[in-house]
């Protein structure tokens, strides 16, 4: 890991995490503060640390499930209340739930603080659990599943692969949860989730923007001190056996042209490789000169697209690599072009030329997101949640300056090595085998 | 939420070319964005050469005089910086975001991009290649298909008829001379505009502007002048594709353009009725029905006219009910217009939400650049709240029962056409067309 003095010698206006006064109520809700005058504006964001990882079969789903769940109404502001009371204000907020944690968020107008803090400490503590509500998000999350998944081949390639990526641990089934699941879950699972991953104590708190830091810590403390600590949340079964060969699926369904889905599981947040895989990801497929796109869509021409995620998790997560083909081309070619490719760089390694090209990129794209209050409030949130520190958000820049040549080369190597791959194939149906 | 937008201060030019220079001089992050637009894009697409204008603008930053593509996308991410190009029906752009210390390395690439390319045949060919294998896998994504086969059916022969993105069958027959071509005819500086927001000097940038840009020249022919364009035909159009278990739904009629004087009121209207989270469609659709996941209306204002549309999805045994549903609520807000406490609270959600949508320099300097294409300038954005706050509950009224979907609509659904072709008849009379077609 690289040292926090060198983002400090970088350009101002780049995060200033010594500027975020934080505190921690004797309830266990974290506070973050960051006042923030560059526009009149505040984003308040609220983590919560839970998501798929704490789920269970049976259950699976139950995290997204619930957070619409908390858009439906509590003591103070009913059903329907939140967002008209938020939008008549001149504010909108949504949500979002990740393999490790839930996130709500609220951008407005600075005046509004003191409404936003009430219609989130309103249901932080008295949320209204209602079946009816239960039944009609039911079918909403149902609609969304259909819609992301079900009639999307990225979707259904998707859950396919974290299905054969993980064989123990809850990163194995997909976020929005199996159908079955969904249509299972009743109202005091619900009772019972909020409870323990709703309480304070496991939440934190992130407000930047146009704000006074003590009269903000001051206001938070009296809005949420009186809401009750929650139970220790039980332990997340991390465990994952080591995996000895290439696992592969296969998908029919109809399509235009094949693709391919491939998957190794890599670091956790917290492993220094997680930026170097940041750095491999970007040498890779990120930008027309990188090296996934020169081969297989610019000179080769095996594919329209190639992609590479490589999203950071608590526990290890997936480096995924997702080609569309150009239809007519066979699968197995456009596989072992890839196959090449990332050889190449596990053994070759990559110059020192392309690492400052990915560096390059990664700032912009670091300084992009620490642009607007709400890409700070959620940097900060989102290192809490996976490096519990949110000090972390200030430290990227140093952390891709840190990584050499020769760390890319190992982590391609260690981490892409063919026997650790999962591979999901598109098999392309034809219209009437489709339809019989 | 009532005060006017405070925009940075704008510094203007025109070069003795005619492209019009705007820098806004911004502090924050050190990043700059620099846009060029330019008139025209897929509207001035040729009969039978749709997707020439996309092709165009792609293939520019494929070869210069001085640089090969591969020169160009190395160098510009070696900066930092992001190159993006593309068209709509009304413009070309060329977007590039880049740290605020290599600008002028950076406006260097754009200058020659943009004036000077040379359309490598084999570039070209490879490009062509690319957007057709491209549009055969949009069959897969059933949102675009129903967006596609609603601009197709709504605007007909028009030039506004055809994706941007253009038709394989016509790509097919693009030759790199219909390209160069077009790139003579149409990439002129005079009716172009390139805006600079960043954290940048704008004396500075003004100068590097004029040194880069200077030389520019071209385009002799005057762009010709778009029709309004016809209303939407109204049937109901179903995109077959067995294989989905979701229904995507378009309702549409027919719009204005982005200068008529119903342009606010407009927009107020369709976010009472399809906005937001807490809007009438909405309301009814997914927080009571539990029909869908979302769903939305606008109006998409183009120059020379726009669409009205409301876009939703829902299982295949629910479609009817869904568009029963959403056109009961939009006759009913045409009978009623807005109630006094939703006209406010929207107003209140519009002017909250504006601000947030330029804080990034490339939004800011997207707006001003698209503004400019209409002729309008950055008054729109200063003035946004007060005319937003103008617009009251009779001329929501008015402008719904102008435009919303009541009698004369285009309805598409994009899924299984045996299974739901015969519930949308009551609707109107119905055409089947399977997906391969839209395309």
């Amino acid at each position: 890991m690289g040292s926090a003095s060198k983002l400090k010698a970088s350009p101002a206006g780049v995060l200033d995490v010594d500027a975020v006064r934080s505190a921690t109520l004797p309830n266990g809700l974290r506070l973050r503060v960051l006042p923030e005058r560059s526009a009149p504006t505040v984003s308040y964001y609220t983590f919560f640390q839970v998501g798929s990882r704490n789920e269970r079969l049976g259950l699976t789903g139950i995290s997204h499930l619930f957070e619409h769940m908390m858009f439906n109404g509590a003591a103070k502001y009913g059903p329907k209340a939140f967002d008209r009371v938020l939008e008549a204000n001149g504010g909108h907020s949504n949500a979002y739930t990740s393999n490790d944690l839930t996130a709500y968020y609220e951008d407005f107008s600075a005046e509004a603080l003191p409404t936003v803090v009430d219609l989130e400490s309103d249901r932080m503590r008295s949320l209204r659990l209602t079946e009816e509500a239960l039944e009609q998000e039911r079918e909403v999350v149902k609609e969304e599943r259909r819609l992301r998944t079900e009639n999307s081949i990225f979707g259904l390639m998707e859950e396919q692969l974290e299905a054969l990526v993980f064989l123990a641990h809850p990163y194995r089934w997909p976020v929005i949860g199996w159908m079955d699941d969904i249509e299972r879950i009743t109202r005091a699972d619900c009772e019972a989730f909020f409870r323990t991953y709703y309480a304070p104590s496991n939440a934190a708190i992130y407000c930047v923007g146009d704000v006074d830091a003590d009269a903000t810590l001051a206001l938070l403390a009296q809005s949420y001190g009186d809401i009750p600590r929650g139970p220790v949340p039980a332990p997340v079964p991390a465990g994952e056996p080591p995996q000895r060969g290439e696992r592969r699926a296969r998908v029919r369904y109809p399509a235009q042209a094949p693709a391919l889905l491939a998957g190794w599981r890599g670091p956790p947040a917290q492993s220094p490789d997680a930026a170097a895989l940041d750095l491999l990801q970007v040498c890779l497929a990120v930008g027309e000169a990188s090296r996934l796109r020169r081969r297989l869509v610019v000179s080769a021409e095996l594919a329209v697209s190639v992609t590479i995620s490589w999203a950071w998790r608590i526990d290890p997560g997936v480096f995924f690599v997702f080609a569309e083909l150009t239809p007519g081309v066979p699968l197995a070619k456009a596989e072992a072009a890839l196959w090449q490719e990332i050889d190449r760089v596990a053994s070759g390694g990559v110059t020192a030329d392309e690492v400052r090209r990915a560096r390059a990129l990664l700032r912009s794209s670091v300084l992009h997101d620490l642009g607007t209050h709400h890409g700070v409030a959620h940097a900060l949130g989102q290192s809490e949640a996976l490096l519990s520190d949110f000090r972390q958000a200030g430290q990227a820049l140093a952390q891709y300056a840190a990584v050499t040549p020769r760390d890319v080369k190992r982590v391609a190597r260690e981490y892409l090595a063919p026997e650790r791959r999962c591979v999901v194939e598109l098999q392309p149906l034809s219209g009437k085998e489709a339809t019989r | 939420m009532t005060a006017d937008i405070v925009l940075p201060p704008i510094h203007r030019e025109r070069l003795a070319s005619g492209l019009q220079l705007i820098v806004a001089e911004r502090p924050g992050i050190p990043l700059t964005a620099a846009r060029i637009v330019l008139r025209g894009g897929a509207s001035l697409d040729p009969a039978r050469r749709c997707g020439l204008a996309h092709l165009a603008a792609l293939a520019c930053r494929r070869g210069t005089a001085r640089w090969t593509g591969d020169q160009i996308d190395l160098a510009v991410e070696s900066l930092g910086a992001e190159l993006a190009a593309g068209v709509d029906e009304d413009g070309t752009y060329f977007g590039l975001s880049a740290p605020s210390e290599v600008l002028p390395r950076c406006l260097d690439l754009l200058a020659d991009v943009v004036a000077a390319p040379r359309f490598p045949a084999r570039e070209v060919e490879r490009l062509k290649r690319r957007e057709i294998a491209a549009l055969a896998h949009d069959l897969d994504e059933p949102a675009v298909l129903a967006d596609r086969a609603m601009l197709t059916a709504a605007y007909g022969e028009h030039p506004y008829g055809h994706p941007p993105e253009g038709r394989a069958r016509d790509l097919l027959r693009v030759e790199r001379k219909d390209v160069a071509r077009f790139h003579a005819a149409t990439f002129r500086p005079d009716g172009a505009t390139l805006v600079v927001v960043g954290t940048v000097g704008a004396e500075e940038v003004l100068a590097l502007v004029r040194r880069r840009f200077g030389g520019w020249r071209g385009g002799a022919t005057e762009l010709p002048a778009i029709d309004s364009p016809p209303s939407p035909r109204p049937v109901v159009l179903v995109v077959d594709k067995p294989d989905l278990s979701q229904v995507q739904v378009r309702i549409v009629s027919r719009g204005f353009a982005r200068r008529s004087p119903d342009y606010y009121a407009g927009m107020v209207a369709s976010a009472v009725l399809g906005g937001g989270f807490t809007s009438r469609l909405m309301e009814a659709i997914r927080v009571n029905r539990g029909l869908s996941y979302g769903v939305r209306s606008r109006f998409a204002t183009s120059a020379a006219g726009g669409l009205f549309y409301a876009s939703s999805f829902t299982k295949v045994e629910t479609a009817a009910e869904l568009f029963q549903v959403a056109l009961d609520e939009t006759a009913r807000f045409c009978e009623e217009g807005p109630s006094a406490e939703e006209l406010a609270r929207t107003q209140s959600y519009l002017c909250g939400l504006f601000p947030l949508s330029l804080e990034t320099h490339d939004q800011l300097a997207e707006r001003i650049s698209d503004l400019t294409l209409f002729g309008l300038s950055e008054d729109e954005i200063t003035a946004f709240r007060g005319k937003v706050r103008a617009v009251t509950a009779e001329d929501c009224k008015r402008v719904a029962q102008a435009y919303f979907p009541v009698k004369d609509r285009l309805l598409v659904a994009v899924g299984p056409a045996r299974a739901i072709a015969r519930g949308l008849e009551r609707f109107g009379p119905v055409e089947v067309v399977p997906a391969r077609k839209v395309t």
